[in-house]
């Protein structure tokens, strides 16, 4: 089955995808776009910025990277948990420790996406708080709202993260995960200090 | 420090053999881009044009008014070659069929060198910061690591570094 764009695909059909489950789009995949969403916004605020500010273009050009890294996430988180969810159903297949190590491989491949998610989340987050304290007055609010909702997409991903390595607590991934997480509730907290 | 495009048109108009060498190793990639990402020429075709326009801006260098225009002189030659070579292999073929010259292909073809040689010039931090960062698609968190920074200064330093991109590249555009 080809994979879909989300970039491609029509908000509501979206939001209508979320709501039918596996397969298709599911937690981290909203996670996903909702950083998106956040980078588009601190590209607003930086682009809006851009007189009273001579590093904005910067900052817009790094929103706009991350938002293009973040997109194609929401698609490949969703097809990792697939195969995850396949795995699980095959379990009765082949030897017991065999059939353990297998789904150990598809639950971890299945973290690995949503760590990126976390980690591309942080960084919105870190940039709205530097659009926040540097952009344009009048659109600071817009670039603290855009950090506070990478800091939940962070948050969310952390947690996927951590589910998919139940049985692994001390995995580096993991550690990577909730260090994202707390940095990007960090920046949250700064661009929601900015004031307007 | 490197030479800029009139230094050393002016060094290949001298007979320096070096400084011809230099010119065909700053604008070979360019060229080639332009035969290949521009007009889609095959391999074989794209050597061929390749080789007639450094043989040409060999011999017609001292036409040049602007040395430093080299660059758009350069562009216009492969683009007419470009046209001649596929005029020439597709004699059979409608043409509307000709692969076109995908002037928005060409454009981004140039812009991505210029943005390319406005680099080079810039101060090592920042181009390893960008290449780390645009190219390279890593995190404010792994940057911070291998550079020994917090990641908290990736984005400011990126911004800053991005600035002074933009400022070599314009003054490059300047007349």
């Amino acid at each position: 089955m080809p994979e879909t764009d989300y970039r491609d695909v029509r908000l509501g059909d979206f939001l209508e995808g979320l709501t039918g489950g596996a397969p298709g789009p599911g937690g981290a995949s909203a996670a996903a776009m909702t950083a998106a969403f956040a980078a588009s916004l601190v590209t607003m605020v930086a682009r809006k910025s851009a007189d009273s500010w001579a590093e904005a273009a910067g900052a817009a050009a790094q929103a706009r990277g991350l938002e293009a890294r973040v997109i194609p996430l929401a698609t490949t988180t969703a097809a990792a948990w697939e195969a995850a969810l396949e795995a699980l159903g095959g379990a009765q297949d082949g030897a017991p420790t065999e059939r353990n190590a297998q789904l150990e491989e598809k639950l971890a491949h299945s973290a690995e996406i949503p760590l990126a998610i976390a980690e591309a989340a942080a960084d919105i987050a870190r940039l709205a708080a530097v659009v926040a304290e540097l952009g344009e007055g009048t659109y600071r609010s817009d670039a603290a709202a855009a950090a506070v909702l990478a800091a939940a997409a962070a948050r969310a991903s952390a947690h996927f993260v951590a589910i998919n390595l139940g049985t692994r607590p001390d995995d580096e991934w993991l550690q990577r995960a909730v260090a994202s997480s707390d940095a990007a509730a960090d920046a949250a907290s700064r661009a929601l200090d900015a004031g307007p | 420090m490197q030479l800029t495009d009139a230094e050393l048109v002016h060094r290949c108009r001298e007979g320096d053999v070096e400084a011809w060498n230099a010119l065909v190793e700053r604008f070979s990639r360019y060229v080639y881009a332009i035969c290949v990402q521009g007009f889609r020429l095959r391999e074989q075709d794209a050597e061929d044009v390749f080789q007639d326009v450094f043989t040409r801006v060999y011999e017609r260098l001292d036409s040049l008014r602007n040395d430093a225009a080299v660059r758009p002189w350069i562009a216009q030659l492969t683009r007419r070659l470009c046209l001649d070579k596929l005029a020439s292999g597709s004699r059979e073929e409608p043409v509307e069929e000709l692969a076109p010259s995908d002037d928005g292909a060409i454009a981004d073809i140039e812009e991505a060198f210029a943005v390319r040689e406005a680099l080079a010039e810039l101060p090592e931090a920042c181009q390893e910061v960008l290449d780390r960062f645009f190219a390279k698609d890593e995190s404010y968190r792994t940057i911070g690591a291998a550079l020994d920074l917090p990641a908290g200064t990736i984005a400011s330093r990126i911004s800053r570094c991005l600035r002074k991109l933009r400022e070599q590249l314009e003054g490059r555009n300047e007349p």
